[in-house]
C-alpha cells in the first residue's frame, strides 16, 4: 500500500511542469517594477523580454493639465494567453518608482481604471496602452514603461524595461485655451447609455469634439458646452477629444478613452448574508442529528449484566462447600468465606485446626 | 505597512494549511489507516482552520477591490464557507461529545474540507481569472428570499435543539 501511494505521489510531481509565471495575469494595480513573488516568482528568476517598449507623448505637456502617454509594444514573444503586463514608472530602482512618487496624476488607465500597472492582450507580440495622466509641477522628468510577460514555453517569467523618457513639463501659457484644471472625463460606463459629456473650460471661445472607433473619427454634435456619446451595445472603447479655440494658440486634449462595460452585479446583501448564516445552521444541524454511535447503541441494547446478576441472587442459593456448621454457628470471628475454605481444618485438630 | 491583500495571503495559507492537513487525517480515518493519533489531528486541524477562518475572510473583504459583494464568485464563496463552517462546527461538536468517527463522520470532514478548497480555489479564480474548476457553476448564484432563509434557520435550530436532547 504504502509503495503504491508513494508511486503515484511520485508520478504527480514528476509530471508537474515548472513554471514562475502567472499566465492569467494579477490584475490591475498600483504596482513597483520589482513586484517579486506578489506577481511572478523571485526577480532574479525572471527571463529578459524581447520586448519593443517605446513612449510617447504629447507635444507640450503644461503643469497641472491633462496629457496622454502611449506606450507601445513590439516583437513580444509571450505565454499562450497573449497577456502582457505594462507598468508606467519614474526609476528603474524597484521602489518609490511609482508616477505619484514625481506628482504625476493617473486620472485614467488603458482600462479605465486609475493603475499604473495594467494587463491586455497582445495581437502577434504587438500592443499599445495609453494613460491620461495630469501633470506635475515644472521640471524636467523622466518616465520608464515595463513589461512583464509570459514566455511561450510557460517555463519562465519575462521582463524588460524601456530606455529612459525625457518629458520636460512647462508652465501655462496665458489665455491658453485649456479644460479646468479639476475637471476629468469620465471612464467607464455600461453598455445601452448614452454619455452626456459638459466639458468646464478655461480661456476657450469654441472648441469641437471627435469621436474615435479603431481608426474612424467622427465629429459629434457640441450644444450648450455639452456633447453626447451614442450608447454601445457591445462592451468595448471608443476615444474622444476636444480641440478647444481661443485668444491663444488651439490645444487639442488627449484622447479620452470610454470603456462600455457589462452592467455591474449586484445582490441584496442581506438576503445574502441571512441565507449564509442559514446555512451553516442547517449544516451544523445535519451533522448533529447524525447518531451518536451505533456501536454505542447496540452495545446498550445487549447490556444485561444487571439483569442477570439479579436472577442469580434470587433463583439460585449459594451452596456451601465447607464442612457443616459447628452447633453454635460459626466460631466468633470467622467469615463464612473463611469457614468454606479453612473450616475443616477447624473441625480437624489434626490437619492443623483448633479442634 | 502591510497591505490587506499581504495579510490576506497569510491568513489564508493558514486556514488552507490546517483544512488540508485535516482532510488528509480524515481520509486515514476513513480507510483506517495509519497512526491512532490521526482522530485528533483530523479534529484539531478542523478547529485550528476554523478559527483562522474570520481573519482570512476580514482581509479578503478588505483587499477586494470594489465595495461590497459586486461579483457572483464572491457571493458562492460565502455560502459555500458558511456551508462548510456549518458542517465543521457540526462535526467538531460531535467529536468533543465523544461521538464514533465512523465512516460518515470522515466522509462529512473531507466534504467539509473539499469544500473549503473550492472556496479558495474560487479566491485564486476572483483575483487572477484562472482556475482548475472551469466546470463548476460558480456564476450562477441560489440567493432564496429573505422568508425562505428564516425557514431554513428555524430547521437548522431545531435539528441542533433536538441533536442537545439526545446527547442530554
Amino acid at each position: 500500500m504504502r509503495v503504491k501511494v508513494a508511486t503515484v505521489l511520485l508520478v504527480l510531481i514528476l509530471s508537474s511542469t515548472l513554471s514562475t509565471a502567472n499566465p492569467g495575469g494579477e490584475g490591475d494595480g498600483i504596482r513597483s517594477r520589482d513586484c517579486a513573488g506578489s506577481c511572478h516568482a523571485d526577480s532574479s528568476s525572471n527571463g529578459a523580454s524581447t520586448a519593443n517598449i517605446t513612449i510617447q507623448f504629447q507635444e507640450h505637456v503644461y503643469t497641472g493639465l491633462l496629457t496622454e502617454v502611449t506606450v507601445t509594444i513590439s516583437d513580444t514573444e509571450t505565454a499562450y494567453t497573449s497577456l502582457i503586463g505594462v507598468t508606467l514608472l519614474i526609476n528603474t530602482n524597484g521602489a518609490k518608482d511609482l508616477p505619484a512618487y514625481d506628482g504625476w496624476e493617473i486620472v485614467a488607465d488603458h482600462n479605465g481604471g486609475t493603475n499604473n500597472y495594467v494587463e491586455s492582450t497582445a495581437s502577434s507580440g504587438n500592443m499599445e496602452v495609453s494613460w491620461t495622466l495630469r501633470a506635475p509641477s515644472t521640471g524636467t522628468l523622466t518616465l520608464y514603461a515595463a513589461v512583464q510577460h509570459g514566455s511561450p514555453t510557460g517555463n519562465i517569467a519575462m521582463t524588460g524595461i524601456s530606455s529612459p523618457f525625457t518629458i520636460d513639463v512647462e508652465p501655462v501659457p496665458e489665455n491658453l485655451p485649456r479644460l479646468e484644471t479639476n475637471w476629468e472625463p469620465p471612464a467607464t460606463r455600461e453598455l445601452g447609455e448614452e454619455t452626456t459629456i459638459i466639458l468646464e473650460t478655461t480661456d476657450v471661445n469654441s472648441y469641437l469634439v471627435e469621436m474615435r472607433i479603431g481608426t474612424q473619427i467622427t465629429p459629434l454634435e457640441v450644444t450648450d458646452d455639452e456633447f453626447t456619446i451614442p450608447a454601445a451595445s457591445k462592451a468595448g472603447v471608443v476615444e474622444w477629444r476636444a480641440i478647444l479655440s481661443g485668444e491663444g494658440p488651439d490645444q487639442t486634449t488627449p484622447w479620452f478613452r470610454l470603456i462600455a462595460e457589462e452592467p455591474s452585479w449586484g445582490v441584496d446583501e442581506t438576503s445574502l448574508y441571512m441565507q449564509g448564516f442559514a446555512v451553516l445552521l442547517l449544516f451544523a444541524g445535519m451533522v448533529l442529528i447524525l447518531p451518536k454511535s451505533r456501536k454505542e447503541e447496540t452495545m446498550k441494547e445487549y447490556e444485561q449484566t444487571s439483569i442477570v446478576r439479579e436472577m442469580i441472587d434470587l433463583s439460585t442459593p449459594v451452596a456451601s462447600t465447607g464442612p457443616p456448621l459447628p452447633a453454635g454457628g460459626l466460631p466468633p470471628g470467622w467469615t463464612m468465606e473463611q469457614w468454606e475454605y479453612y473450616g475443616h481444618e477447624y473441625v480437624d485438630p489434626n490437619k492443623g485446626g483448633l479442634l | 505597512m502591510i497591505s490587506a491583500g499581504t495579510l490576506h495571503v497569510i491568513s489564508t495559507e493558514l486556514t488552507i494549511g490546517m483544512f488540508a492537513l485535516s482532510g488528509v487525517a480524515f481520509l486515514l480515518c476513513l480507510l483506517e489507516k495509519g497512526p491512532d493519533t490521526k482522530t485528533s489531528v483530523a479534529h484539531w486541524a478542523l478547529i485550528g482552520g476554523l478559527a483562522a477562518t474570520p481573519f482570512a475572510i476580514i482581509t479578503g473583504v478588505q483587499a477586494a477591490p470594489g465595495e461590497g459583494i459586486d461579483n457572483p464568485l464572491l457571493a458562492n464563496k460565502l455560502l459555500l464557507s458558511m456551508a462548510a463552517t456549518g458542517l465543521a462546527i457540526g462535526l467538531g461538536i460531535r467529536w468533543f461529545t465523544g461521538a464514533e468517527i465512523n465512516r460518515i463522520h470522515s466522509s462529512i470532514g473531507m466534504v467539509t474540507v473539499g469544500m473549503i478548497l473550492i472556496t479558495a480555489g474560487m479566491g485564486g479564480e476572483f483575483s487572477r481569472g484562472e482556475t482548475l474548476l472551469f466546470f463548476l457553476p460558480k456564476d450562477l448564484v441560489i440567493l432564496f428570499p429573505i422568508w425562505a432563509s428564516i425557514v431554513i434557520m428555524l430547521c437548522g435550530l431545531a435539528m441542533i435543539g433536538k441533536s442537545a436532547i439526545h446527547r442530554g
